[in-house]
C-alpha cells in the first residue's frame, strides 16, 4: 500500500462560518495505480489532496481528523521541514493552470534546476544535462535552447509540458495531476493525457488525478471515487463504475453530459437543484434534496459507504477492488440506463420541516406564457 | 429551387428580397484588428486576422453551432455579427436586411431583434442590480410597454426561465452559477428577440448544471422559435444541440455540415481529430480508441500559414507524402455531399479512410490502420 487516507475530515473556518470540505474521506492506492478522483467543484477533490501535500490555505484550513499513511508514515504529523522532503521527491503535483503555477520571472532552467537540486545532490551542470533530458522527455522541441525561456514565452500546452516535466523530474512515487488538461484545448488536452499516460506507465508513477471530465477519467483511470460535498458517495473500478454506476449522484452525472457516440436527439436529464451549502453541517444523505431515489431516512441517517453486497470482504485496492456505494436506495440497473426511477408507484421522500427540497426548478409554468410585447410597437 | 439559380456573383438586391427562410446570411465577413507599433506615432504592422471570409447562413428556428479551439475567432464571428466588432469586409444581412454597416437608431433597433447569452454569469451580470432590474433593463433601452407591463414581463421571464419570480429583488451574488445563467437567458429573450447568439453558454457551470441550461435552451427554442448561433469549444454539446455545425480553425471555416453528417462522416482531417480528441465517458469503448494527436499548437492568427491553414499541423497531409498543394493552394469551401462543404484538398482520401472510420465508431476493417502520427 502505498497511500491510505483514512477519515480525513477538512473545515475551513471563515467569516460566514465553517465550511465543511472534507466530511471523512478514506481511500487507497497501491504502487502504480491509477486512481480518479470525480465530482463538481466544491466537492472537495482538490481539498483532499492539498490536504495530503500539507498546502490547505492557512490559517483557515485544518485537517480536523483522521490519517494520511503514505508508505506506513502519517503525513499529518510531520513538521514542515520534514513534509518539504517528501512533496517533490516522493509526491509531485500539476496542476490546473500552467501560467499561474509556474514563476514568470525565472527561466525554465532556473525553475527545472531548482527543483532538482532541492532534492538531489547533484552539480548544476548535472542538474542542467537532467532538464534537458526531461524537456526532451516531454517533447519539447529544442530542449537545450528553450531552457532559456521564460514560462511567457511558451504557449498553454507547452507550459503543461513544463509543468509535467517538473513534476516528474525526481522520479515520485506518487503524482497527484489536479484538472490537469482543463484550461487546455481538446486537441491539446489529448496531447497532454497521451504523454501523462505514457511517462506514468513506463515510471511506474502512481497517479490520482482529479477532474470533472467523466471521459478523461474513464480513459486514464483503472478506479475511481466519486465525490459529492466532500463525501465518497461512490468508488469502483473504472469498468464497474461505468458498465454498472449505482449512486443516484453517479446516474445523474452520467445522464447530465452528452456523449458524442449516443444518439444525437437522446434527451440529457439534469440534476436538479445546486449542490448543498457546505457551511452546514450535512444530517442525512448530503445529495437527498437533490434526488430522485431518496426515501424519508435518506433525510435523516448518513448512508456509509459500503459494499454492493452486504457481507462481501472488501478490497480497497486493485482491479478486484469492490464496488461500493453510499446510499440507502441504490438506482437498480435499468433505472442507471434509464436514467430514473422506474418502479411503479414510487415517489421521492418529501422534505421534513426545515430542510429544503430541489431550490431552483420551482416548476415550468402550468399555463402558456404571453409571448410579451411585439416588435411593432415602441422603439 | 431559386437558391440554385442564384449565380453567385450576383449582388443581394435591397429591393423586395422575398420572406426570407434564413434568418441570418453571413458573406465573406472579415475581421481583422490591427496590430500597432510605437509609442507617440502608431504605425500600423500587421494584423490579427481573426476571422477571415467566413460565409455561412442559418434558417429560422434552427440552431448552427460553432465548434472550434480557443483562438480560432468563433467568438469575434459571434460578436460581429450581431455588430458588436466592426467588420473589416464582408456582408451581414439579417432578416432580409444588410447590417454591416447601419449605425445610430437603426443598428439599436436591428439589436433588439439579435440578442445575445454570454460565458461567464459571474462577470456578465451587473453586480449593482438587482435580476428583475437586470432582465428589465433591455425594455428600458429600448422603451418597450409602460411601467406595470414591464414588470409583469419580468415576472414571466423569471418563469419562462425557470427561476422564483420572487427572486426579482435579489441581485447576482445571491444566487447560484446555474441560476445566474438562467438571468441571462431571460434578458436576451426579454425584448422577445429572433436570433441568439450563445458565446459557450455552459463552459463556466458544473457538469450537473450544465444540461439544466441545455434542456432550458431547447425548450425556449421550441416555444419561440428561436434561432441559435451556439458557440461552444465541446463537439459532444455542439452536436446534442445543433442542426448544422460549422468547425473554424484560424479564422476559416474548414467543414459546414449537418450535425449527423458531421459526426458520421467527418471530411476535413481537423475535424476528424477534434472528433478523436474528445474522451468518450465509457472505459470499454476508450481502450479501444486511438487518438489522432495533432503535432504542435495552432499557428497565430497574425501569420497565418501559406496554402491550407491546417497544413502544419495535417496528419492527413503527411500520410500523403507533403503534396505541395497544401502549402501553396490556398483550399476553398467545396460541396462534397448534398448540404456538406469542406475546405480540404484531399478531402476524398478522408472520406472511408480507417482514421474517419476509427472515430465513428464505424467497423474497422481486419488490417490495422497504418501510421497513425504520434
Amino acid at each position: 500500500m502505498l497511500l491510505s487516507v483514512r477519515d480525513l475530515v477538512v473545515r475551513f473556518r471563515t467569516h460566514d462560518g465553517t465550511v465543511n470540505a472534507v466530511n471523512g474521506v478514506s481511500f487507497d492506492l497501491d504502487e502504480g495505480e491509477t486512481l480518479g478522483l470525480v465530482g463538481e467543484s466544491g466537492c472537495g477533490k482538490s481539498v483532499t489532496n492539498l490536504a495530503i501535500m500539507h498546502l490547505l490555505p492557512k490559517p483557515a484550513g485544518r485537517i480536523e481528523g483522521g490519517q494520511v499513511l503514505f508508505e506506513g508514515v502519517d503525513l499529518t504529523t510531520l513538521s514542515e521541514s520534514d513534509i518539504r522532503l517528501i512533496r517533490g521527491s516522493e509526491i509531485a503535483m500539476i496542476f490546473q493552470d500552467p501560467m499561474t503555477s509556474l514563476n514568470p520571472v525565472l527561466t525554465i532552467e532556473e525553475q527545472l534546476v531548482e527543483t532538482i537540486r532541492a532534492h538531489r545532490k547533484v552539480s548544476p551542470a548535472d542538474a542542467r544535462t537532467r532538464a534537458i533530458e526531461l524537456l526532451g522527455m516531454v517533447g519539447i522541441p529544442e530542449p537545450a535552447s528553450r531552457l532559456k525561456s521564460y514560462p511567457h514565452q511558451f504557449s498553454g500546452g507547452m507550459r503543461q509540458r513544463v509543468m509535467i516535466a517538473i513534476g516528474l523530474a525526481l522520479e515520485p512515487k506518487l503524482l497527484i495531476a489536479d484538472e490537469p488538461t482543463t484550461a487546455l484545448d481538446v486537441t491539446i488536452q489529448a496531447q497532454m493525457l497521451e504523454l501523462l499516460q505514457r511517462l506514468t506507465n513506463e515510471q511506474g508513477t502512481a497517479v490520482i488525478l482529479i477532474t470533472h471530465d467523466l471521459g478523461v477519467v474513464a480513459g486514464m483511470t483503472r478506479r475511481i471515487n466519486v465525490m459529492y460535498a466532500g463525501f465518497v458517495v461512490e468508488a469502483a473500478t473504472t469498468v464497474d463504475l461505468f458498465a454498472a454506476p449505482r449512486h443516484p449522484y453517479t446516474v445523474g452525472l452520467l445522464h447530465s453530459i452528452p456523449r458524442l457516440d449516443a444518439a444525437a436527439d437522446e434527451p440529457l436529464i439534469p440534476i436538479e437543484g445546486v449542490p448543498p451549502d457546505l457551511r452546514v453541517a450535512p444530517v442525512g444523505c448530503a445529495f437527498a434534496p437533490r434526488c430522485a431515489w431518496r426515501l424519508a431516512r435518506c433525510w435523516t441517517e448518513t448512508p456509509p459507504l459500503s459494499p454492493l453486497e452486504p457481507g462481501t470482504i472488501v478490497k480497497t485496492t486493485g482491479p478486484e477492488a469492490t464496488h461500493r456505494i453510499a446510499c440507502w436506495n441504490p438506482a437498480t440497473a435499468e433505472e442507471a440506463v434509464a436514467g430514473a426511477p422506474i418502479r411503479p408507484g414510487f415517489v421521492p421522500a418529501p422534505a421534513p420541516d426545515g430542510k429544503v427540497d430541489v431550490v431552483e426548478e420551482p416548476g415550468l409554468p402550468a399555463v402558456a406564457v404571453p409571448a410579451g410585447p411585439s416588435h411593432e410597437d415602441g422603439a | 429551387m431559386t437558391a440554385m439559380e442564384q449565380p453567385v456573383e450576383q449582388p443581394l438586391s435591397v429591393a423586395t428580397p422575398p420572406v426570407p427562410e434564413q434568418v441570418l446570411e453571413v458573406t465573406g465577413l472579415k475581421v481583422y484588428f490591427p496590430i500597432t507599433d510605437g509609442i507617440v506615432i502608431e504605425r500600423h504592422v500587421g494584423d490579427i486576422k481573426a476571422v477571415d471570409g467566413v460565409s455561412l447562413t442559418i434558417e429560422r428556428g434552427t440552431t448552427l453551432g460553432l465548434v472550434g479551439e480557443s483562438g480560432c475567432g468563433k467568438s469575434t464571428l459571434g460578436r460581429a455579427i450581431l455588430r458588436l466588432y466592426q467588420p473589416t469586409a464582408g456582408k451581414i444581412v439579417f432578416d432580409g436586411q444588410d447590417v454591416t454597416s447601419l449605425g445610430g437608431g437603426a443598428l439599436r433597433a436591428m439589436r433588439r431583434r439579435m440578442q445575445m447569452i454570454f460565458q461567464d454569469p459571474y462577470a456578465s451580470l451587473n453586480p449593482r442590480m438587482t435580476a428583475g432590474g437586470i432582465v428589465g433593463e433591455p425594455l428600458d433601452i429600448h422603451h418597450i410597454g409602460t411601467k406595470t407591463e414591464r414588470r409583469q414581463r419580468i415576472e414571466d421571464l423569471f418563469q419562462i426561465v425557470g427561476l422564483d419570480p420572487a427572486f426579482a429583488e435579489r441581485y447576482p451574488h445571491e444566487f447560484s452559477g446555474g441560476q445566474r445563467q438562467r438571468i441571462g437567458v431571460a434578458r436576451a429573450l426579454a425584448v422577445n428577440p429572433d436570433l441568439i447568439v450563445a458565446d459557450e453558454p455552459i463552459s463556466a457551470l458544473d457538469v450537473s448544471i450544465q444540461a439544466q441550461i441545455i434542456n432550458l435552451l431547447e425548450r425556449l427554442q421550441g416555444q419561440f422559435n428561436l434561432t441559435y448561433l451556439f458557440i461552444a469549444h465541446d463537439l459532444s454539446v455542439v452536436r446534442h444541440i445543433s442542426d448544422r455545425i460549422a468547425v473554424m480553425y484560424l479564422g476559416r471555416i474548414v467543414e459546414l455540415a449537418s450535425s449527423k453528417g458531421l459526426n458520421t462522416e467527418p471530411l476535413h482531417p481537423y475535424s476528424v481529430a477534434l472528433l478523436s480528441a474528445i474522451p468518450i465517458p465509457d472505459p470499454a469503448i476508450e481502450s479501444k480508441r486511438r487518438r489522432i494527436i495533432l503535432r504542435g499548437d495552432v499557428p497565430s492568427p497574425a501569420a497565418p500559414p501559406a496554402g491550407c491553414r491546417f497544413n502544419t499541423r495535417c496528419w492527413l497531409k503527411e500520410r500523403l507524402g507533403n503534396p505541395a498543394r497544401c502549402t501553396e493552394e490556398d483550399p476553398q469551401l467545396r460541396e462534397l455531399a448534398p448540404g456538406h462543404t469542406v475546405a480540404c484538398h484531399f478531402a476524398e482520401e478522408v472520406a472511408g479512410s480507417a482514421e474517419q472510420r476509427q472515430v465513428t465508431g464505424r467497423p474497422a476493417p481486419a488490417a490495422v490502420p497504418g501510421s497513425l502520427p504520434v
